[in-house]
């Protein structure tokens, strides 16, 4: 189903970079105002602690100490996932439909890691620390705790894509230079350093080979590996233990990052007038593999119901009734299930398929996904092997605080994109024209 | 319990001579030596004369003489302990004088020589040398091991519920509200209809503790010297993780300004002896739980309060019992002897029962945890529901559910209020 764009031109291109729009504007307005909000509360984390937090100690406290921060730190290390991902199918299986929208899907692993890790500082009491206690315990602590696994592979799966991001820009800038904007010309000639076109041919080999370590890693180290590994390994919560979660992380993560490239794909189509540049048939491929790894994560949360009830040890089964007695697991459940049917009755009836329908049922999976993934972290607390607390479940709601930073890394990724989006092409050249051409101004 | 491990038979002789008899070796020796590595495990023969008493042969039949023994080491000798050369020196009489270098090098060779002789006594005299002054303490008794292992032996028949221990220990680390680093449930379990149980809860500071292996910079650690798992306050970055991971609910987190000011609490409470900020209540942001009183075992309280806690010293019911549990002789390792021998079982009708009809656990053993915590009396089981005690918490001061002294916290965060 590959799609030719290559008649569009190099003007279409840089569209972003040259233009500038009111309705710009209001969107670096909401992205501020997002960002804004986050840091008036942040600033009183700050100063009184997270006792501002809905947090609490587990145990005779009957709270969670763990919640809307570690939930939304995962959400966003699985919408990272879908970048690279897509963009190394685009390189190393020469999936080339989704060629247009590599980048941006690039960008997003960027942004959204770039979230996760923020998530980190905002969860730990002591985030001065960070640098200080992290970086000399390393070397003797990476062999034990899985959330320095976290942190080590999280860090390489960014300097990963960030490598790969700065090999792949350069052909690009070389190329496109007379329409990029003369006053950011420093920033350029540092993208630029020691450029020549001999070296795009080697470049193409080095970024596949990241591509292809990114593709291994992603999937089975990261989301389906050290992520879920912070729960599944632990002897203390009944809903947790066990080898499933690897599997169902991931078909969280590959879910939400199919919808995360689809609504900012869709968001660079309507701003840009993108037709041509992103064509339907990338909507309607990208939204068969939303219908696919929607129906994967349902059969993984099929798998943990029904062993979690059948014959289940007491605080499994208990854990498992709790969670399918909670009305927000069926909303979530329900937000997949109903994208997923989208996407297969748009397979079967392509005139039914609509872009807009699209981006709003993938608006849903997200929220689906990021409510599975507290649910997951909270109940999860509440139902202890050791249940001998009166305390235990208490209730727990985020407090305004935890959810202005949700809205504040979302904020963060929406003035990543207006910002980067100014800065370079986030299409690739190679989208628009065969592969390396003579410059041609 | 291993100190119940009988050496193979000593009369069994022939059985030995026949494996000895199959290797290359010199079957007489490995049946002498054997008999004496078990006059030493019995006391009748010193290690050092054993040594001496074989090493010629053993050389020469194996090249090597690799025996472990405690020999005295000179640089911890007593400068005033005038026999202790004479000693070593009537040890190491015909020895070779470059044994130091052997003894480890070399060891592989002897091990695998006494291994196909067979000698029965080797491992006898190997658990000699290595349990120092005797173990010998009943089933009860201590766990083998070595140096010092602080843990507790609760007996849940013995308590009441006061909750003396909870405000104790309230007390001496200046713990915030609701930080209840000793908790007492009352329980009433399946079965048992209105009568009410008591569990203390301390940490239990696990052998295999999850919150150590998963703290990402090491800040939750055990202490090598006793067994103490301590939160360096110094490092700790208040990920939490700790508490996720503790199966048994003991941890409790610096949320807001602790109730007590660093200006009230005495260095000697906070810096243990290897000078880590480890005691006491932590400062805001930082992770805390039950230390056993770190800063009592270090003697910073003075000498007499080594080997206490606070809860154990405000217990007036006998039901903590706190100190070295490779100790035989320690309060813990007594009190179970104590208990059991009351409750002995009828060995002479069913020789395979336990010697004593007295329930013990370790709170969710089978966590994998180890924990240094062992309880007398029943578990309570999945369907143990907590109940209000004899004793309410807020009667002693105490608040049991932090959460609301958080929500307090956090509805008034800009009045400085603490939790």
């Amino acid at each position: 189903m590959s799609v030719d764009v290559t008649g569009v031109d190099r003007d279409t291109l840089v569209r972003p970079i040259q233009t500038f729009s009111k309705r710009y504007l209001a969107a670096l307005a909401v992205g501020l105002g997002l960002i804004g909000v986050w840091l008036v509360f942040y600033y009183q984390q700050l100063r009184h602690g997270l006792i501002v937090t809905n947090l609490s100690d587990w145990g005779s406290g009957g709270g969670v100490p763990w919640g809307l921060y570690i939930g939304a730190f995962i959400w966003w290390v699985g919408i990272a996932h879908g970048g690279i991902i897509l963009s190394a199918a685009v390189r190393l299986l020469g999936m080339d439909t989704y060629q247009p929208v590599a980048r941006l899907a690039e960008l997003l692993t960027i942004a959204a890691l770039t979230c996760a890790g923020l998530f980190i500082l905002i969860h730990v009491g002591r985030p001065d620390r960070l640098v200080t206690s992290v970086v000399p315990a390393w070397p003797t602590r990476v062999q034990w705790s899985p959330l320095m696994w976290d942190v080590t592979v999280i860090t390489a799966y960014f300097v990963l894509t960030a490598t790969y991001l700065a090999l792949t820009i350069r052909y690009d800038i070389h190329r496109l230079r007379d329409r990029l904007p003369s006053p950011l010309d420093p920033l350029y000639d540092a993208l630029m350093v020691g450029y020549s076109e001999k070296e795009d041919e080697v470049v193409e080999r080095m970024v596949w080979w990241i591509a292809f370590a990114i593709i291994i890693m992603a999937p089975l180290l990261l989301h389906g590996g050290v992520i879920p590994w912070l729960f599944a390994l632990l002897p203390s919560m009944a809903g947790w233990a066990g080898g499933v979660q690897g599997p169902s992380f991931l078909s969280i993560a590959l879910t939400s990052a199919v919808s995360g490239i689809i609504i900012i794909a869709a968001a660079f189509r309507y701003a840009y007038g993108w037709d041509e540049l992103i064509p339907d048939a990338v909507f309607r491929g990208l939204s068969q593999w939303l219908g696919f790894f929607s129906l994967i994560f349902l059969w993984l949360q099929l798998q943990q119901v029904i062993t979690g009830i059948f014959a289940a040890p007491t605080t499994l089964q208990h854990a498992t009734e709790v969670k399918i007695a909670t009305p927000l697991y069926w909303v979530a459940i329900g937000l997949v299930a109903l994208a997923m049917l989208y996407a297969f009755a748009t397979s079967l009836r392509p005139d039914l398929f609509d872009i807009r329908t699209m981006v709003a049922l993938s608006v849903g999976v997200l929220a689906g996904t990021l409510a599975e993934k507290v649910l997951f972290v909270v109940e999860g607390l509440q139902h202890a092997h050791f249940a001998l607390y009166d305390g235990v479940p208490g209730a727990y709601v985020p407090s305004p605080t935890e959810l202005s930073a949700l809205l504040g890394t979302i904020g963060i990724v929406v003035l990543f994109f207006l910002v980067v989006s100014k800065v370079i092409p986030v299409v690739e050249l190679h989208a628009i024209e065969d592969d390396h051409e003579e410059v041609n101004p | 319990m291993s100190t119940d491990e009988s050496p193979p038979p000593g009369d069994d002789e022939e059985r030995n001579r026949r494996l000895l008899d199959e290797t290359e070796y010199d079957t007489e020796l490995g049946l002498e030596m054997g008999r004496d590595a078990q006059r030493v495990s019995a006391g009748e023969l010193s290690e050092l004369e054993f040594y001496r008493r074989y090493h010629d042969r053993i050389v020469e039949e194996f090249d090597i003489d690799d025996r472990e023994i405690d020999l005295p080491d000179p640089d911890e000798a007593d400068p005033d302990d005038v026999g202790f050369l004479d000693r070593i020196g009537s040890a190491l009489q015909g020895i070779d004088p470059d044994g130091e270098e052997s003894r480890r090098s070399v060891m592989k060779k002897g091990a695998a020589a006494a291994g196909a002789m067979g000698i029965a006594g080797w491992g006898t005299a190997q658990n000699a040398a290595g349990q120092g002054d005797g173990e010998g303490g009943g089933a009860g008794g201590g766990d083998e091991g070595e140096g010092t292992r602080w843990g507790m032996t609760i007996n849940l028949n013995n308590c009441d519920g006061c909750l003396a221990c909870m405000a104790a220990c309230d007390q001496e680390h200046n713990l915030s509200r609701g930080a209840n680093w000793m908790y007492v449930f009352a329980f009433e379990d399946e079965g048992q209809g209105d009568e009410t149980n008591f569990l203390p809860r301390t940490c239990q500071h696990c052998t295999d503790s999850p919150c150590t292996k998963v703290c990402p910079v090491g800040a939750r650690h055990t202490r090598e010297e006793d067994g103490l798992v301590l939160t360096d306050y110094d490092i700790c970055i208040g990920c939490r993780y700790c508490e996720v991971s503790c199966p048994y609910g003991v941890n409790y987190f610096q949320w807001g300004e602790p109730d007590v000011p660093e200006s009230e609490v005495d260095d000697d409470h906070q810096i243990d002896d290897r000078g880590r900020w480890v005691g006491s209540r932590p400062p805001e942001g930082v992770m805390g739980k039950c230390t056993f009183c770190v800063d009592r075992q270090d003697g910073q309280m003075g000498e007499d309060k080594i080997g206490t806690t606070a809860c154990e010293e405000a217990c007036t019911m006998d039901a903590i019992h706190f100190g070295d549990l490779n100790d035989p002789e320690s309060p813990p390792n007594q009190h179970l002897d104590e208990y059991r021998e009351g409750q002995d079982n009828d060995l002479s009708e069913f020789p395979n029962r336990k010697e004593h009809t007295t329930s013990t656990f370790k709170l969710m053993e089978e966590r994998g945890t180890e924990p240094n915590v062992r309880f007398v009396g029943n578990e309570p089981s999945p369907h143990a529901e907590q109940v209000e005690g004899p004793v309410a918490y807020e009667d002693m001061g105490l608040t049991d559910d932090r959460k609301e002294v958080l929500d307090e916290g956090a509805s008034a965060t800009q009045g400085g209020e603490s939790a």
